[in-house]
């Protein structure tokens, strides 16, 4: 354990190595970019971003421990929290903070822990759902005021309707807005006069922590979960076979979507994303609901199989890699799905919903892109992965086991996204009846903890996950910001390779893809079954040769004249059609089939449509002859498609030009067969092209190993100086990091102490100054000088600050 | 995996291999809540609707059978949110039930309630625009009174809105009257009976049977179970005089007990047939012989061919849910998609045929379809391409091409009975002087008419000419050969009821023929690609033949 400290820097400095790369790990924003030394990397473990991104990522138990400890006040007895937290389990509160100091949220005082100043400012005045304390809302009461046996007194004689008042805002908000009605007046004035309430503006009146914590009978919370709750699980059966078969489906659809888009890719549109007249147009293909159509969508876009061709009019095309992935084995196409899916930051289930103040929010659109996704995405399957196989969990026991480890998050939101990511695990085929199947468990595998925590031992099982998860999620937050580096598990061991994970999780699919058939049952309808996923090149025979009509186990193919026509139009011959359909059915061809593509290939090319940019006409066939026999005009490779008119593929100004060098005299014509003059035209140039996004390397153990190294080289040179300056007399003002600076500064204010500090004026001359700062906020300090003038100081022009000795 | 003879799609078909060796006990399986939607040679396709399922639990099978069911023939694994889907539609029917109770203060007098087992349902219904004002004085959590006339308009809202509710109010015995069965020289066959029992305990609701399967013995045998006045709704008067006919000769019914209500005839006896479209007449605005449904305390009313049932018949009869009702059909699809309405006004199915059983029997034979093919002259498919959109059908309909190959496949077919239909009159009358043979049209004399069926039945002539309209109103004789030369715009239920007339399975088991001539690249051939499709999936073999290969 460390030796008392003197504040969070001093906490900080005496930490082993070891406790170090915890608490860097835990909270890898504090690692970018690397701090000087400890001194600095103690400033920004106490600034207000760091302290905020640390506390979001606290579980309600976590949460609820350090709301009582910011409660209970600097030092508390541990068994004042036990108090407050109605709770007699020492053991696991005695580990949750634990887990707090760990991750630099408090820190070890010779008298007891402290919170980190900046906690109770992030937590906000209504620590808990309680109101500011007496004294800072009313500075000027006197301290009985907020002595609980008096407030216990005045609670009970407390009228009715006054108690009913008090009762409303117990458990919070501590605020109220005073009544309009006379009996509401005179109830809050009879609170306001025994100071049960407290006025802050002239129609809002606030309840004093005191008031609220004697309500509640010294408890902070109504429900206290230092643990997660549990999760309700059933056994289902069949579940590999229903996910292999789900899997086999959502193959289908991407190769469906492939082959619509391949031939008709939809528009890019200005604002990026797919518009909704061409994801409809995509779900009658599919034949799906919206979001299941827009999750097929996402998850092609995601796995890199379409994508922004880049052109000048730019459209949604199946990328070269599609191929590749067309032809690879069921399995392994299944886990390059399975393994873009998880690591994918977008979330299809917002397609269609309405942002403010924009439309609706496009697939493959910017609006789609919520990096938040990634990592409910992980939990969710994390916690499937929990459960014994062959359990599927109940989503409401599930929804609150999530809500538990992100108390800060919205719980709507939270729940909408939850259920998404269940729907979208069934869909895929992670989940079969909703339990995790087998490629499901192989997929997950990598995110989980090893099973014990080789860092710390002895800690009860339960706080050991907690810790984990917890220390986990700041590094999952930062990597989802940074777009796409891998997760990071707070484990030794690094995580297994990306293609090891693939090839695993394309094995355990493969073992329940239904198996290809090679065959189709035709009949007279014009109707074709196959009665399972078919084999490559006959799927995509049928694909083009015939409209898909229903889907799942088996795909129901239906011949029409145009799915005909489009077979013929991709080159098969009339006699090559008949033949493959007769060699892949078990059943004799229908004779209606036989005669459809007959009558179809009798009308195909009957007409003929070919493009030209130019034209040629001239009455007189002769002066067509010379051109097509000169030798000079050969580049413009003319044709002749009647006696008097010859085409090119030359741009007609081109053609006008070259004629006239070879002693004709062609006029340029207009759409409207009169003579036109050519007008110069105005160059354009292409739109630029995007590059690729940033990327960022994770903050992992070989980093941290290495900043902490760093971090003690410099932690001895600054020991170093700091003997060096102990020597010379009188204040001296060092070049400070802001973050120090400020840090210093609202200990001053708190502590009320007076400051040197170094301030550069607008010229860049740098002066010093005693101040007795008074508050830290925008950016300035609001403080009084020498003089006892009030004056305020940016932040920003402040070189650096000692205290006052 | 297990090697099925069942397909569980997405989209809630059913594919059942036909050839499969477990196929029939799939089939037996599944036939209670899913709907047979495609018959052609070897895959059926079945679909699964709420409907579908509401009548397998109104018939006593729960969810579980259903999902049993599909896992065990199904030879993928079936989608999971198809089960839980089947599992919670199924379970929305019965949790709304209408029941009469007795009033505490009056034992005499009862009042129709809507009961709940689930409040919050009654409390969702009850908060529907149009459900809200069908209903009366709230008597608990649970129950709300109903207005008895309302009973069958609430039970159409409920169904729109998902919650089908149960009719256990019980029906009016209407006047008595002694009718029993006279099976001296024949029986009821066994699934007949079957249906007639099914249709009993449920009270009201649907018996499905295919073609020739003995519709009217089960209508009959009904009415020997209500013992009470019958109104008989039919199609046409023809099918009025069959059952008619068929009353008159398997119950103890004389034809004075029997009454005719058609355009001719106006009689209302102890047992009334009315067609469908006297009761839709309106004059001035009004129907005119709505009286005919109050004319008398009916026991029972029977409807034939209930998916042909007209939309002002469903008004009629949501006023009508006091009274037994059986509907009887060859199928619950209907093409202008109201099979929810037929659950709700007339009642669930009661009764479906296994139907290879039937078809064991000798009921259902093949005919042999055949599309022959015309390339136009020419010169008609000039004035063809040139014409406006509406004069198409008919320009392509009439071309000269189709004589020859009438006269070619008359001649191949010499000696046995051939109807010629067609719907345009000159072209009718050009074929008939073709062929040598007599046209009948709306215009032909009733006498006359029956002077030529007479005949044709004879085999005193073998070829006659009709038109659509002669086809469709009056007793066609059995034909083995129809050649159809001009198509009609109706619906292909429609087209396929004709079909059936004439191709009814022959005495002597030689195959019945049916000839449609196409011409080539026109409307006329998009109308046949319909045909084709639809003959096709009721099983018919089906070929396309140009007119040069005949």
């Amino acid at each position: 354990m460390a030796t008392p400290s003197r504040s969070l820097a001093d906490d900080i400095r005496g930490r082993s190595d070891a406790e170090l790369i915890d608490l860097v790990l835990a909270r890898p924003d504090l690692a970018r970019p690397a701090p000087a030394d400890l001194t600095s990397l103690a400033a920004r473990a106490g600034t207000r971003a760091s302290v905020q991104r640390a506390v979001e990522a606290l579980d309600r138990g976590h949460l609820q421990v350090l709301e009582a400890v910011v409660v209970a006040g600097d030092a508390a007895e541990r068994g004042t929290l036990l108090h407050l937290l109605g709770t007699d389990d020492a053991r696991t509160v005695d580990a949750i903070v634990q887990d707090l100091w760990r991750a630099a949220l408090l820190w070890r005082g010779a008298d007891g822990d402290h919170v980190v100043r900046t906690v109770p400012e992030v937590l906000g005045t209504a620590v808990a759902g309680l109101g500011a304390p007496m004294r800072e809302l009313r500075p000027s009461s006197p301290p009985e005021h907020a002595d609980p046996d008096r407030i216990r007194a005045a609670v009970a004689e407390a009228p009715d309707d006054a108690r009913a008042m008090l009762e409303r805002m117990t458990w919070g908000p501590a605020f109220g807005v005073l009544p309009t009605s006379t009996p509401g007046r005179t109830t809050a004035r009879w609170l306001l006069e025994h100071h049960l309430l407290v006025p802050v503006s002239t129609d809002r009146v606030a309840m004093p922590r005191e008031v609220g914590l004697v309500l509640r009978e010294g408890r902070l919370h109504r429900s206290v979960e230092l643990t997660p709750p549990d999760i309700e699980a059933r056994p289902v059966a069949l579940v590999d076979a229903a996910a292999g078969g789900a899997a086999s489906e959502c193959l289908t659809h991407l190769d469906e979507l492939a082959a619509e888009w391949g031939a008709e890719p939809p528009r890019v549109l200005r604002a990026g994303g797919l518009s909704v007249r061409d994801l409809r147009v995509t779900q009658m293909t599919l034949d799906l609901d919206p979001e299941h159509t827009a999750f097929v969508v996402e998850l092609a876009y995601a796995a890199g199989l379409v994508a922004d061709d880049g052109e000048v009019v730019p459209v949604w095309a199946p990328t070269s890699e599609i191929d590749e992935w067309s032809s690879s084995e069921a399995g392994h196409r299944w886990a390059t799905l399975a393994v873009a899916w998880l690591g994918s930051t977008r979330a299809p289930h917002l397609v269609g919903r309405r942002s403010t103040g924009t439309g609706p929010a496009n697939a493959l659109g910017p609006d789609v892109q919520w990096p938040a996704i990634r990592a409910i995405r992980r939990e969710v399957l994390r916690e499937l992965a929990s459960l014994e196989p062959g359990h599927a969990a109940d989503h409401t026991s599930l929804r609150r086991r999530l809500a538990w480890r992100r108390p800060n998050r919205s719980a709507a939101v939270l729940d909408e996204a939850v259920e998404a990511v269940l729907r979208e695990s069934e869909w895929l085929g992670v989940t079969g009846r909703g339990a995790l199947s087998e490629a499901g468990r192989a997929l997950v595998a990598p995110l989980l903890p090893p099973p014990a925590p080789s860092a710390r031992g002895g800690g009860s099982s339960t706080t050991g996950v907690a810790t984990t998860s917890n220390g986990k999620r700041p590094a999952r937050a930062r990597a989802d910001r940074a777009g796409g580096a891998a997760d990071i598990p707070s484990t030794a061991q690094p995580p297994p390779e990306a293609g090891a994970v693939a090839e695993t999780v394309a094995a355990a699919m493969s073992a329940h893809l239904p198996s290809p058939v090679d065959h189709i049952l035709v009949q007279a309808d014009l109707t074709a079954v196959a009665p399972g996923p078919l084999v490559g090149g006959l799927g995509s025979f049928m694909r083009l040769a015939a409209d898909v009509e229903s889907r799942g186990g088996a795909t129901v193919y239906r011949f029409t004249p145009e799915s005909v026509r489009r077979a013929l139009d991709a080159g098969w011959t009339a006699a090559d059609f008949t033949e493959t359909v007769r060699r892949s059915s078990r059943t004799p061809v229908p004779q209606p089939l036989e005669y459809l593509v007959a009558d179809v290939a009798r009308k195909h090319g009957q007409t003929r449509i070919g493009g030209a940019a130019a034209y040629i006409r001239s009455d007189d066939a002769a002066v067509l002859d010379t051109m097509l026999a000169s030798r000079d005009l050969t580049p413009l490779r003319l044709r002749r498609l009647a006696p008097t008119v010859l085409v090119s593929s030359a741009d007609p100004r081109v053609l006008v030009d070259l004629l006239r060098d070879n002693g004709f005299a062609p006029v340029h014509e207009g759409q409207d067969g009169a003579v036109v003059h050519a007008e110069t035209p105005r160059r354009r140039a292409g739109s630029r092209r995007r590059g690729p996004g940033p990327m960022v390397s994770p903050v992992d153990r070989p980093y941290t190993q290495s900043l902490v190294d760093g971090l003690r080289a410099a932690e001895a040179t600054a020991d170093q100086r700091r003997v060096e300056d102990e020597t010379r007399p009188g204040p001296r003002i060092q070049a400070m990091d802001p973050v120090v600076t400020l840090s210093l500064l609202r200990d001053a204010v708190a502590d009320r102490h007076g400051v040197w500090i170094g301030y550069s004026d607008g010229h860049g001359a740098t002066s010093r100054h005693l101040i007795h700062p008074q508050k830290v906020e925008g950016g300035r300090v609001r403080a009084t000088d020498e003089s006892g003038h009030e004056k305020s100081f940016s932040v920003h022009r402040i070189t650096g600050a000692t205290l006052e000795s | 995996m297990n090697d099925g003879p069942l397909i569980v799609q997405s989209d809630k078909t059913l594919l059942l291999e036909v050839d499969h060796p477990n196929a029939e006990a799939a089939r037996r399986a599944i036939a209670p809540f899913a709907e047979l939607e495609r018959a052609p040679e070897h895959v059926h396709t079945y679909r699964i609707t709420p409907l579908g399922l509401w009548n397998a639990r109104a018939a006593g099978h729960d969810a579980e059978q259903v999902v049993d069911a599909l896992i065990t023939h199904s030879r993928y694994a079936v989608p999971n949110a198809l089960l839980v889907d089947v599992a919670d539609t199924m379970d929305r029917y019965g949790r709304l039930t209408l029941t009469k109770e007795g009033l505490a203060d009056s034992p005499e007098g009862t009042r129709l309630v809507l009961r709940t087992t689930d409040r919050p349902v009654l409390e969702e219904v009850l908060r529907h625009k149009k459900i809200k004002p069908l209903t009366g004085e709230r008597l608990d959590d649970l129950a709300v009174v109903v207005h008895p006339s309302e009973r069958g308009t609430l039970k159409q809202e409920l169904l729109k809105v998902g919650w089908p509710a149960e009719d256990l109010a019980g029906y009016v015995d209407g006047e008595a009257h002694p009718i029993d069965l006279d099976q001296a020289d024949w029986h009821l066959r066994p699934y007949q009976q079957h249906a007639v029992d099914g249709f009993w305990h449920g009270g009201s609701g649907v018996v499905v049977l295919p073609c020739g399967a003995g519709k009217t013995l089960v209508g009959a045998g009904a009415m020997a179970a209500a013992k009470a006045t019958t109104l008989i709704l039919v199609t046409n008067t023809v099918s009025a005089r069959q059952w008619k006919d068929e009353l008159i000769r398997r119950t103890t019914l004389t034809e004075d007990e029997i009454g005719e209500y058609s355009g001719a005839r106006k009689e209302i006896r102890p047992v009334t047939i009315a067609t469908y479209q006297v009761l839709t007449t309106k004059r001035k605005g009004a129907y005119a012989h709505l009286d005919l449904l109050d004319a008398r305390d009916w026991g029972l009313i029977v409807y034939d061919e209930v998916h042909l049932l007209p939309a002002p018949i469903f008004r009629m009869t949501a006023d009508l849910q006091a009274r037994r009702r059986l509907g009887l059909t060859a199928t619950l699809v209907r093409e202008d998609g109201r099979e929810a309405d037929v659950f709700s006004l007339i009642g669930p199915k009661r009764f479906d045929a296994p139907w290879k059983d039937i078809e064991a029997q000798g009921y259902i034979a093949p005919a042999d379809c055949v599309e022959v093919r015309v390339t136009l002259p020419e010169g008609q498919r000039l004035a063809y391409a040139v014409s406006e959109p509406e004069d198409r059908y008919r320009l392509a309909s009439c071309s000269d091409a189709k004589l020859p190959v009438v006269e070619t496949l008359a001649k191949q077919h010499a000696g046995e009975p051939t109807l010629v239909i067609g719907q345009y009159l000159d072209q009718l009358h050009e074929v008939a002087e073709r062929l040598g043979a007599e046209v009948i049209t709306g215009e032909t004399t009733v006498k006359e008419r029956q002077r030529l069926y007479d005949a044709f039945r004879t085999g005193e002539i073998t070829t006659l000419v009709v038109s659509k309209v002669a086809n469709f109103s009056i007793d066609l004789p059995e034909a083995s050969v129809a050649i159809q030369i001009s198509g009609t715009f109706g619906s292909r239920q429609e087209e396929a009821q004709r079909l059936g007339r004439v191709l009814r399975p022959k005495g002597d088991g030689r195959t019945a023929h049916f000839y449609t001539i196409v011409s080539r690249d026109t409307v006329d051939a998009d109308f046949a690609a319909h045909r084709q499709r639809f003959l096709a999936e009721q099983g018919y073999a089906y070929r396309i033949v140009d007119a040069d290969d005949l």
